[in-house]
């Protein structure tokens, strides 16, 4: 990879819609919902516990992060929607906790204090913004959401290559367990498999998609 | 819960202000704002029901006291400004304030009775106070006052005892329980008890401390007989066998004697007891018990028994020179006994002597020095003969004559030569019986015919030999002895100097005469050293030296120096000893292990001795090097010493004080010093093998050891023609002015390997250097050489570079016309070794390719959260500063809290002036309007002339 390209790449943009982020007072502390450990608590408020499911999103926060596309500073920011309506902003240099635990009581951080800093530096790398997250992107960007769901079902990795370079990519994925993702924003909806993706696969391929394009080996 | 409290607070000062607001309306205010305010109170206002919003519906969280009524809040607020700041204002114009201070009428929750009764209370309570004491009672009020006043107690009537003084009675019947409980008798009932005479008292204490008294005797006589029993039981253990074996000798005795005069004691004590036991009792406690005291002695005795402790070195050294001196001792008393009974003097001689062999065998045998000497040196020699002797396997037959024909002619100048006359053979324990054996043959010739049966019969033989030899060797030895005896006495004779020198030191006189002396002072100077190990064997020269250095053990300071001078005489004597002709390799062989462990010991004199040498070896051949007519190729000795060196000193050191310019030197000589004769590339040849040994400890690389190589290759080669292709390196080695030294005219049936020492003691110009036999041997410990090298530096990067020339070159060398089968092979195998490994370089070398940018990852930074986070706590690690923090906000909120109190008490009493002003305004123009209505009716009537008309009529 020659540095000097880099200019000419514009980077991509994720958003993650209806993640499941729900904090709850279990107990004395507050913690964020999960099926394992708080199914019983869920059931106790007549709650289904399969549909509070935070590890997908640390799952593809995790794939953005491990992917080439990340460390080369390609990936422009992340924006993830949350189930509530709540609209949080990752800077691309964050580097994701190792641990599920450890992403909880982060989240759990930024649910209370609404934005996080770096340790150790004044930067904040996490903040919750204001709705809607169309007045964060740049102009001119190209969004694509993904999902099953869609009539349109392209090979991605041709249909991200006839795209052209100067636009900045927008690409809304849910990471949600059932549903599909319901935004008007995005300006074409594509599905890339026959059969339903996992958050986690639908990112690596995105991911694979953009670096064949912008050849980052 | 604070603020459902305020808000039953405000609740009830609501309705007590709705009350004072109906007061005060009457009282104080005008109309209007009354009016406003009834309105106000009564209806629930409709901001009153205002709620704040919730923003976040969080699962499993109590909603209970979240919710606020914030318009309600408001409205509690005004009202309690005007409960509070309303009144000020009201008042703030006042002179004098109407104050209500009856009792009770502050308080609205008192009905009109309570009140009442609070204020009789009040009244009754003035009139008991001191003052009313002596007043006058007017009778009637005596009932009131019953039972306050200080007469009270003194009445008539015991049952109605006032209320106040139940906790007087309950405290006088506990003071009977006790006394009822000391005495333990008839005591009378509480209420009889109750008033207790003094002399009661007295009797109830003496009783009490009779009884302690009694108790106290008890207790004494219990004691007295539990030690007693103690003092039995003590007896008994002292005597039986336990205790015995625990303890030492002396405190058993100790112990003992105190169980006597314990016994005795308790006679007398039985004695006494009746007479004055409470002084005894004191004088006991007075002086301190001779059983305590040993009983603590004894605690120590039981912990302190320590082991021996590890000696030190200097303490071990010390031992083994005790020992030494102890064993010279008894020899020279024996020694002197043999002088004094002469008559079995021949037979005690060679018993004494055999003994002395044995007992210097046993030594040498049993000795940890000497029997790791003897292994240790093998190896060491294996490595000098290795290096210096590859050449010589088997055959040295020829060249072996011609040494012992050397050796036959210098026979007569000293016997030394003639015992060392065997001169190159590895010394292993064989060898040693083998050597001391053929001392067994005075006559020379026969040993050499032993000799040259042996080697020529081959090693089996030899070793049957040995075996007969070793059988045989308890019947050899008592000859043996006889004939060094005799031989010793022949020195004797023959080095009428050496000995007058050692008669100088009668010690040593004696000592030469039979057997070593045991105790050797450490020589000052190279002669007095000589004068001890001139004309001795090589197994005692190590045991001389051993001994010397056992006696003054380098460990204590005062022997140091001595011993550095020793050293420096050690070194001066293995010099020397390389000059001798003919060359005595095992002597040298047994004086590297001494210099070896004492450099170990000295290492900083002994490199300051060998980079004096070196200084004085270099600034040597710089002198000879300007000389050209000279050779200035290294001598013997200087070749011999860097060998030393490089076994004393590590030569894989990066960096060292000595060998760092020994392999400088080296390599200089190599590099500066012209080839001028067939003895030349013999030296030559050594340096490198020298190099090499260095060079496979250090793997440090040696350019000039394989130009040198290549140079002596190069001059095998037939024709002049060919040397010039080799020109490219050929400015290098200008200096070593290239004749065909090595090259080979005649066809050559057998190399042999190289005898160094016969080498170097052989003139420069002699035939034998221009012989094939020569220049064959030359060219294979060449080849052997450089082999070492090629294993040396194969892993080297360079390798390829470095030795394919010599490669080619070796190829043909090979294809010289007279180069024999076995040259032809090892060269060849050399040439193939080389030109594998260069191929095995080449294969792993890569094209030269544009360096991989590698993608720089951009940098992560971590995010700061904490586990169990929790809203508002201060997670700053420095705990001071998160308090200072913590106080600064509480402040900001207080002085904000304020601010806003403030702000809103100044909107109140604003709200409230712009009130009145409006009022007064009010009032005013409604006069205004009046006063104007009726000058304008005025006016207007005199206008219209009804003026004057309309007065008088209507007065």
């Amino acid at each position: 990879m020659i540095p000097s390209n880099n200019r000419t790449k514009s980077g991509i943009i994720f958003i993650f819609e209806r993640a499941s982020l729900v904090p709850a007072l279990v107990g004395k502390a507050y913690q964020i919902l999960n099926p394992d450990d708080h199914a019983n608590f869920l059931r106790r408020h007549k709650k289904n516990p399969y549909d509070y499911r935070p590890e997908i999103i640390y799952q593809v926060l995790l794939e953005v992060a491990d992917s080439k596309l990340y460390q080369s500073g390609l990936v422009q920011a992340i924006y993830v929607k949350t189930d509530e309506g709540l609209l949080m902003k990752i800077e691309p240099h964050m580097l994701i906790p190792e641990t599920f635990e450890k992403f909880c009581a982060l989240m759990l951080k930024l649910l209370q204090k609404f934005s996080i800093r770096a340790r150790g530096k004044r930067e904040k790398l996490l903040r919750l913004i204001a709705n809607p997250v169309t007045q964060h992107l740049p102009s001119n960007c190209y969004k694509i959401g993904l999902s099953f769901s869609s009539e349109k079902r392209v090979h991605l990795r041709n249909y991200v290559g006839a795209l052209n370079d100067d636009v900045n990519l927008v690409f809304v994925v849910g990471a949600m367990a059932h549903g599909k993702i319901n935004c008007d924003y995005t300006d074409d909806i594509v599905s890339v498999s026959e059969s339903p993706l996992s958050a986690t696969s639908c990112v690596r391929r995105i991911c694979c998609a953009m670096e064949k394009k912008w050849k980052l080996h | 819960m604070a603020k459902t409290k305020t808000d039953s607070k405000d609740d009830s000062e609501k309705k007590k202000k709705n009350k004072n607001k109906k007061t005060f309306s009457k009282k104080l205010l005008s109309g209007p704002s009354v009016m406003t305010m009834k309105s106000k109170t009564p209806i629930e206002s409709p901001f009153e029901t205002i709620w704040s919003r919730k923003k976040f519906n969080i699962l499993g969280k109590k909603r209970k006291g979240e919710d606020k009524r914030s318009g309600l809040s408001r409205f509690r607020a005004i009202e309690k400004r005007k409960g509070t700041l309303l009144k000020e204002y009201e008042q703030s114009g006042k002179s004098s304030v109407f104050l209500d201070k009856r009792i009770g009428e502050q308080n609205e929750s008192l009905a009109e009775f309570d009140k009442a009764i609070l204020r009789s209370q009040r009244a009754r309570q003035l009139k008991v106070t001191k003052k009313s004491k002596f007043n006058l009672s007017d009778g009637e009020e005596d009932d009131d006052i019953y039972g306050s006043g200080p007469f009270s107690e003194k009445d008539d009537f015991e049952e109605e005892l006032p209320p106040d003084d139940d906790a007087d009675l309950d405290e006088m019947e506990m003071k009977s329980a006790l006394l009822k409980h000391g005495n333990g008798s008839n005591i009378n009932d509480g209420i009889e008890n109750k008033q207790k005479s003094k002399k009661e008292v007295m009797e109830e204490i003496i009783l009490k401390s009779k009884f302690f008294k009694a108790q106290k005797a008890k207790e004494k006589d219990e004691n007295e007989e539990l030690m007693e029993q103690l003092d039995k039981d003590f007896t008994s253990l002292v005597q039986s066998k336990a205790l015995l074996t625990l303890t030492q000798p002396s405190k058993m005795n100790a112990l003992n004697a105190l169980v006597n005069k314990a016994s005795s004691k308790e006679f007398t004590k039985k004695d006494e007891i009746t007479a004055a036991p409470p002084r005894k009792e004191i004088s006991k406690q007075e002086q301190p018990d001779d059983y305590d005291k040993l009983a603590k002695e004894m605690v120590l005795d039981m912990r302190a028994r320590p082991s021996d402790r590890t000696k030190t070195p200097e303490e071990i050294a010390e031992e083994e020179k005790e020992r030494l001196e102890q064993l010279e001792k008894e020899r020279l008393k024996r020694m002197s006994a043999n002088d004094d009974s002469s008559d079995d003097d021949d037979d005690d001689y060679k018993d004494l002597n055999t003994s002395s062999a044995k007992k210097l065998k046993s030594i040498s045998g049993d000795d940890l020095g000497d029997s790791f000497s003897l292994e240790e040196e093998s190896d060491v020699k294996k490595g000098w003969v290795d290096e210096i002797l590859q050449r010589d396997t088997d055959n040295i037959d020829d060249e072996e004559d011609e040494s012992s024909e050397d050796y036959e002619s210098g026979e007569d100048q000293s016997d030394e030569e003639g015992e060392n006359s065997e001169p190159e053979r590895k010394t292993s324990l064989k060898d040693w019986e083998q050597s001391d054996d053929e001392k067994l043959s005075i006559d020379l010739e026969e040993g050499e015919e032993e000799e040259d049966e042996e080697e020529e019969g081959g090693e089996e033989e030899e070793k049957e030999e040995v075996e007969d030899r070793t059988m045989n060797r308890e019947d050899m030895r008592n000859t043996k002895d006889i004939v060094t005896a005799k031989s010793k006495n022949k020195n004797t004779n023959t080095n009428t100097s050496s000995v007058g020198l050692s008669k100088t030191n009668g010690k040593l006189t004696l000592g030469q005469d039979d057997a070593l002396p045991y105790v050797i002072e450490a020589p000052n100077s190279l002669a007095e050293f000589r004068s001890l190990v001139d004309d001795r064997s090589d197994s005692e020269v190590a045991e001389v030296i051993y001994r010397i250095r056992t006696c003054n053990p380098i460990t204590i300071e005062v022997n140091r120096k001595k011993m550095q001078v020793f050293y420096g005489i050690l070194v001066q004597y293995f010099a020397v000893e390389t000059n001798n002709n003919p060359l005595d390799l095992k002597r040298l062989n047994i004086l590297v292990k001494p210099l070896m462990e004492m450099s170990a010991q000295i290492p900083f004199f002994a490199a300051v001795c060998a980079r004096q040498r070196l200084h004085l070896i270099r600034a040597q051949f710089c002198e000879d090097i300007k000389n050209p007519e000279q050779s200035c190729w290294p001598s013997l000795k200087t070749l011999f010493l860097l060998r030393l060196w490089s076994v004393v000193f590590p030569c894989s050191d990066y960096r060292h004080v000595v060998m760092t310019p020994a392999i400088l030197l080296m390599c200089e000589y190599l590099m500066r010093c012209p080839i001028t004769s067939g003895r030349d590339t013999a030296v030559g040849s050594f340096l490198c093998s020298m190099v090499l040994s260095v060079a496979r400890h250090s793997q440090k690389f040696y350019p000039e050891a394989v130009i040198f190589l290549r140079t002596l290759l190069m001059s095998a080669l037939a024709t002049e023609t060919k040397l010039l292709q080799h020109s490219q390196f050929y400015y290098l080695s200008e200096l070593k002015m290239l004749n065909p030294w090595l090259r080979l005219q005649n066809c050559v049936s057998e190399v042999q390997p190289l005898d160094f020492s016969m080498v170097m003691n052989r003139p420069e110009s002699s035939p034998f250097f221009s012989s094939d036999g020569f220049r064959a041997s030359v060219v294979m410990s060449v080849c052997e050489t450089l082999r070492g090298f090629v294993h040396t530096y194969e892993e080297y990067n360079s390798f390829p570079e470095i030795f394919l020339p010599v490669s080619t070159l070796l190829n043909e060398v090979a294809r010289q016309k007279y180069i024999s089968g076995a040259l032809q092979d090892t060269i060849k195998d050399i040439s193939e070794l080389i030109e594998k490994r260069a191929g095995e370089h080449h294969m792993l070398r890569q094209p030269l390719q544009m360096r991989k940018q590698k993608p720089m990852p951009i940098k992560l930074l971590n995010p700061k959260f904490e586990e169990n986070f929790v809203k508002g706590r201060d997670y700053d690690p420095d705990r001071e500063r998160a308090e200072r923090r913590k106080l600064k906000k509480e402040y900001n909120r207080e002085r904000k809290g304020a601010a806003r109190e403030l702000r809103k008490d100044n909107q109140f009493l604003y709200a409230l002036k712009e009130k009145d002003r409006a009022l007064r305004e009010e009032e005013r123009t409604e006069k205004y309007g009046k006063a104007r209505a009726f000058l304008q009716e005025q006016e207007h009537a005199f206008k219209s002339g009804q003026l004057g008309k309309g007065r008088k009529r209507r007065r």
